[in-house]
């Protein structure tokens, strides 16, 4: 076989050509209740996202899990339709209806061929507005949430979320468990319960109706028109709160903490390490963002790099925050194999600790921004991502030019900057290590270690902390 | 609503590399997609994983790129990037801001062309032990974890390639060496064993120039050999059983059955089954089982499509606490029987399709999944043009079509049925 030949010199990039995001527009119906816009040509299938500023942050502490279970409950029966009526309605629409409830908000959102936008949200507003939660559908869904709770016990990986947030979070927040809640509480909901959850955000003037794709095909004089006649005759539900204010996260933690869950014969250890993080709304967002990906969120991050391309210990490792409108976690998170489980946990925690020490070279800092830069469009090629940014300016009140503005405001973060976010943000001197693996194989190397004191919870013990 | 139509152009290098352009302007962006007609079918007893092992390798470095630096040059350029292995085919593929698709194809010709000069014994080890971990994320510290081997080894036979997973034995990563990497490079990486689809904002002319510059220099491999005989009789001959112990808090019942090939269209008629059957709330086994026997926590059922000899229909049920095995295994099968006997009503099949319909216009709205399904439809069926006939040979299945299939394929001699019980002590104490 001859030789290859091939041309040495990389080639340089081309002229970029201009992109924006969509642009969007507002209205408002009658009642308040606010409409954006988002024309995308050549994007025949539209999405429609409702946003109810009400999510499981929101629940008390005796109902955790409530707002969660009453976003799938919603569509097992409403007014007009039962549960079986209405997905059938769905389907001969060729329409997907998804409801679901995150720590901020809940969404009830389509997607939908555009010449049939007009049935699907009429179905969309029959279900965030006519629920009936059906006794017989509430507890079917009830007994399957307490179903899939036993079965993330066995999943290595949510056994470790679960317990990490239980351990970095203080039991008065309620980021200190699922948002789905855990057995303690999702065993008390009913179908009254569920009512109140969702009727506690049902207020026109905090609700807001997201559209986006080549809405021109929509006919029915245009979405708005179509939203005024579907959703402008809603009133103030009984119960419904002005809910939305600060949410309470303190963290449980002030010093290292390590915790090891038995999992006898695990041949992997899954590690999180981290603490209380950020909420979505500081200053330093864009900061954050660079600096999260050159310590753990860039395939050549730091973390990636040292624990798999260079040790071989893990499949893949990451770092990140999940902010939200309370200090969601900050959290590394890998599995590895059991025999490295103790050095991986010093890796982590020395890179935890170098992105504070040492400012981050120059070649990092370019990969990272011209990443976020580059790929911001590629983000937002269909219309269920632009939803779903305009989701995030809606729930975190934050400015309507705040996509029009990320580009640059990305471009312009130092090196001081990151290090500066760093060591204001990441505190591996008081982080938790919580790990579920096989503690015959791991606890003699890792006290040996001397990297704190470990706590090892057996099969028996672990009790669930919501419980 | 019209059949989503894809405008391409279809041509080859000299050295025998397929390129296949589509031009489209909407978004400044552009998919490059390379598919290389090698899966886990064509390596051999012994070195089962390898296809994918060598996967690893190909982000370890060439002649002008040093290791990681593939990733790390796409990422930079605002790209996304990643490789997959299966059972028929091995594709690279990036998405990147359309004035960066000169970095992409000048990357992907310098590993198809110089890997071997940056092959190291330290690489090689390096990977190995990162697909090692990969194998025991995703299989063997999972719950379940092992099902999928099982039902590929129960429904094809010893020494059929399609017998073993992509992912391999630990032994046989073990036992990877350097010049199994370099015989495997140099059999199967080369230009006329591939397809190179690019699509979105770019200019035809533009990338026939560049593909020349880049890959024209690579010479072709006039000796790939054919993968082993993958003929089957179309059913197993006789239902097959096995009951697995695994650290799971709920039982679950595997189905599995031998389908026609991808292409026949009787498998068209089987995937519009499976959305009939298991496809959401509406679905048959969802409406009887989860919500009205409420018997099971889940069920699924899905179509693994291949073209040597045989496709999986597959699917589970995972039980509630305390029901018994033998209820939910004869009400999945009922179901699948009722298949075989009656046709499907009109609405069953109108909301199937609808559902469908929106599904592929949806993914037809994505280059990078137009450039996967060009590329796909080159190495599987030499046919591109196939990408536009999809929809309407979903659209024209009849309810008589998936009643036949339902009874070629959901037979009692063509049945693998694989249940995972609790190892004893983890299960039945919580929910209620």
């Amino acid at each position: 076989m001859s030789e290859s030949t091939v041309i040495a010199t990389r080639p340089t990039p081309g002229h970029p050509r201009p992109y924006d995001f969509p642009a969007f527009e507002r209205a408002t119906l009658a009642n308040g209740l606010q409409v954006i816009t988002a024309q995308m040509p050549g994007r025949p299938l539209v999405t429609a996202s409702l946003i109810l500023r009400n999510g499981a942050a929101d629940d008390a502490p005796d109902v955790a899990g409530a707002t969660s279970l009453a976003s799938r409950a919603i569509s097992e029966g409403t007014e007009r339709y039962d549960a079986v009526a209405l997905v059938e309605a769905t389907e001969r629409l060729g329409a997907g209806l998804h409801a679901d409830a995150g720590w901020d908000a809940s969404t009830v959102s389509i997607e939908v061929p555009v010449a049939r936008l007009e049935p699907a949200l009429d179905l969309l507003a029959e279900v965030a507005a006519h629920p009936t939660f059906p006794v017989r559908e509430v507890e079917r869904l009830r007994e399957e949430r307490l179903n899939d709770l036993l079965q993330a016990r066995a999943e290595p990986r949510r056994r470790v979320d679960e317990a990490f947030i239980g351990t970095i979070y203080k039991p008065s927040s309620p980021y200190h468990q699922p948002s789905g809640g855990l057995a303690g509480t999702v065993g008390t909901l009913d179908a009254d319960r569920l009512a109140r959850a969702w009727r506690r955000g049902f207020d026109p003037r905090r609700m807001t109706l997201i559209l986006a794709g080549d809405l021109d095909g929509a006919g029915g004089g245009g979405p708005v028109a179509m939203a005024e006649r579907l959703l402008g005759g809603w009133v103030l539900a009984p119960g419904a709160t002005a809910i939305g204010g600060s949410v309470s996260s303190e963290s449980a933690i002030n010093s290292l903490v390590i915790k090891l869950l038995d999992r006898p014969g695990s041949v992997q250890t899954e590690i999180r390490v981290g603490h209380v993080g950020v909420p979505r709304r500081i200053e330093q967002f864009a900061a954050l963002s660079v600096m999260s990906a050159i310590l753990g969120g860039l395939f050549n991050s730091r973390l990636n790099m040292k624990l798999r391309e260079e040790k071989g210990y893990t499949y893949g490792a990451s770092a990140g925050f999940d902010p939200r409108r309370g200090a969601g976690p900050f959290s590394a998170r890998v599995a590895v194999n059991t025999e490295v489980t103790v050095p991986a946990v010093v890796e982590l925690l020395a890179e935890l600790d170098r992105i504070r020490q040492e400012p981050v070279t120059a070649a990092e800092l370019a990969a990272a921004r011209d990443f976020l830069v580059g790929v911001f469009p590629l983000r937002f090629e269909t219309p269920g991502p632009v939803v779903g940014a305009l989701g995030g300016i809606v729930v975190h009140d934050l400015p309507d030019n705040e996509l029009a503005t990320y580009r640059p405001r990305i471009e312009a973060v130092s090196a001081a900057d990151v290090q500066a976010v760093a060591e204001a943000r990441i505190h591996p001197d008081r982080a938790a290590v919580v790990m579920v693996g096989d503690a015959a194989r791991i606890v003699g190397e890792l006290e040996a270690a001397a990297i704190g004191s470990v706590e090892v919870i057996r099969e028996d013990e672990a009790a669930e902390p919501g419980a | 609503m019209v059949n989503p139509s894809v405008p391409f152009t279809d041509e080859r290098l000299p050295n025998g590399l397929r390129l296949i352009i589509a031009e489209d302007h909407l978004a400044p962006v552009v998919a490059v997609n390379i598919w290389y007609a090698v899966g886990s079918k064509n390596e051999v007893p012994g070195k089962t994983g390898f296809a994918h092992l060598f996967e690893h390798v190909m982000f370890q470095g060439s002649r002008n790129v040093k290791k990681a630096e593939h990733i790390a040059l796409v990422q930079a350029a605002g790209g996304t990037i990643n490789g997959t292995t299966w059972l028929d085919r091995t594709n690279y593929f990036e998405t990147l801001p359309s004035n960066q698709l000169e970095l992409a194809l000048w990357l992907e010709a310098d590993r198809m062309g110089t890997l071997l000069d940056a092959l190291s014994q330290e690489n090689l080890d390096n990977q190995r032990e990162v697909v090692k971990n990969e194998k025991r994320s995703s299989y063997d510290n999972r719950p379940y974890g092992s099902w999928s081997e099982k039902l590929q080894a129960h429904l094809y036979p010893e020494g059929h390639p399609y017998h073993h997973p992509t992912i391999g034995s630990m032994a046989d990563l073990d036992a990877a060496s350097l010049e199994d990497v370099s015989a495997f490079f140099r059999t199967y990486y080369a230009p006329n064993n591939a397809v190179l689809a690019v699509v979105g904002d770019v200019d035809p002319a533009v990338v026939r120039t560049w593909a020349d510059r880049y890959f024209g220099g690579i010479p072709a491999n006039p000796a790939i050999p054919p993968v082993g005989d993958m003929t089957l009789p179309p059913t197993l001959g006789a239902e097959i059983r096995e009951t697995v112990t695994d650290q799971v808090p709920l039982p679950r019942i595997y189905f599995g059955f031998r389908a026609p090939v991808v292409g026949d269209r009787r498998l068209d008629a089987l995937e519009v089954a499976m959305q009939i059957l298991a496809g959401g709330k509406g679905s048959r086994l969802d409406r009887r089982l989860v919500r009205d026997d409420q018997i099971a926590q889940d069920v699924v059922a899905f179509v693994l499509g291949f073209i040597g000899g045989g496709s999986i229909a597959a699917g589970w049920a995972t039980l509630k606490p305390g029901v018994a095995l033998e209820r939910v295994e004869a009400a999945y099968l009922e179901e699948l029987d009722r298949l075989t006997r009656e046709v499907v009503t009109d609405d069953e099949l109108a909301r199937a399709k609808a559902l469908i319909e929106t599904e592929e216009l949806g993914a037809l709205s994505r280059v990078e999944e137009r450039a996967d399904r060009l590329a796909m439809n080159a190495t599987l069926f030499d046919d591109p043009a196939l990408i536009d006939t999809m929809l309407g040979r979903y659209l024209s299945v009849t309810a008589e079509q998936i009643r036949a299939v339902a009874a070629e394929v959901f037979r009692k001699d063509n049945r693998l049925v694989l249940t995972y019980l609790p190892a004893s002590g983890s299960t039945e104490e919580a929910a209620e």
